[in-house]
C-alpha cells in the first residue's frame, strides 16, 4: 500500500457512493480500539477471515499503517443466498507523533483481533510523570 | 500534548462520506453472515472477530437456527485512557429459518480466524434428485 492509495483516500465525494476509487472498492476499515497507559499505546484491530501470514504492519516514523486481506469463505459451487462477508481487504492507518520507540513495536493476533503496541519513549515517559 | 495519535484526516473523510455504508463495519448488523447453499448442505458463516467457541451459542429448534453470545469487552489496565472506542461490547442474536428439513443432529460447526462456520447437512427428504426417465 504505497502512497497512489493514500492520495485516492484522500476525497471520496458523497455521490461516488456507488463507485469506489479503482482498486479500493472492497476497503474494509478494521472496527478499531486504542488505549494508552503510561508506558505504550495498545491498538486492537478486527481482522475476521484474516490469516496472520496475510497481515501486513508498516511503522514508519510518523505512520502505522495495517492491511490484512481476507481469504475466500465458500466453495466455487455456492449459490450465495445471504452475502454480507464477501472478500475483503482490510486497511486503516495512524498518525503518529513523536515519542514512540518504533523499533520496540510489536504486534499479536489473537482470535482475529490483531493486537499492536507501540511503547513510548523514555522521554516521554519522563514528560508523562513530570507533568503529574 | 507530546504524543499525537489521530485517525488521518483522509480516514475521518471516508467515514463521513461513507456513514452508513458497509465501510463503516460497527454500523451493520452484528455478525455479519454469509449463507451458502449447497446440493448437500447449506453453510452459513459469520464474523465473529474477538469470540472464543464457550461465547457463542447455537441452537436449532423448529426449522429455525439461532445464533447468540456475548463479545466481552477488552480488558484494560486501569490507568489507561480510551482513544478510540468503536468496538461496544453487546450481546447478539440472529435467527434464519430453514425452508427444507434439516439433518439436525449432523449440524456442525467450527469457529477459526474470527470466522463461524454452521455446516447444516439436509434432510434426505430436501436432497435434490434426478429422476430416470424410464
Amino acid at each position: 500500500m504505497g502512497n497512489n492509495n493514500r492520495v485516492a483516500l484522500v476525497r471520496v465525494g458523497p455521490k461516488s457512493l456507488m463507485k469506489r476509487p479503482e482498486g479500493l472498492e472492497n476497503i474494509i476499515i478494521p472496527v478499531t480500539d486504542v488505549y494508552e497507559t503510561a508506558e505504550e499505546f495498545v491498538l486492537k484491530l478486527d481482522l475476521p477471515g484474516v490469516e496472520k501470514e496475510k497481515i501486513n504492519i508498516t511503522i514508519q516514523p510518523e505512520r502505522l499503517s495495517i492491511r490484512g486481506e481476507a481469504g475466500t469463505t465458500h466453495r466455487d459451487e455456492a449459490s450465495l443466498l445471504l452475502r454480507e462477508i464477501g472478500v475483503k481487504t482490510y486497511y486503516r492507518e495512524f498518525n503518529l507523533g513523536e515519542g514512540i520507540q518504533h523499533q520496540a513495536a510489536r504486534a499479536e493476533f489473537e482470535q482475529a483481533v490483531l493486537t499492536v503496541i507501540l511503547p513510548k519513549t523514555d522521554a516521554v515517559k519522563a514528560k508523562i510523570i513530570s507533568i503529574r | 500534548m507530546l504524543v499525537r495519535f489521530d485517525v488521518p484526516r483522509t480516514l475521518n473523510t471516508l467515514f463521513e462520506d461513507f456513514a452508513v455504508s458497509e465501510l463503516a463495519p460497527s454500523t451493520r448488523s452484528f455478525p455479519a453472515l454469509d449463507i451458502a447453499e449447497y446440493e448437500n448442505e447449506t453453510v452459513i458463516v459469520a464474523e465473529l472477530p474477538g469470540l472464543k467457541k464457550e461465547d457463542v451459542k447455537i441452537t436449532f429448534e423448529e426449522d429455525v437456527l439461532t445464533l447468540s453470545g456475548e463479545r466481552k469487552p477488552y480488558e484494560i489496565p486501569q490507568d489507561a485512557r480510551v482513544l478510540i472506542n468503536e468496538n461496544r461490547v453487546r450481546t447478539f442474536n440472529r435467527s434464519i429459518r430453514f425452508g427444507h428439513d434439516v439433518d439436525a443432529n449432523r449440524i456442525s460447526a467450527d469457529l477459526q480466524n474470527g470466522m463461524l462456520k454452521i455446516v447444516v447437512p439436509k434432510a434426505e427428504s430436501a436432497k435434490p434428485r434426478t429422476i430416470e426417465v424410464k
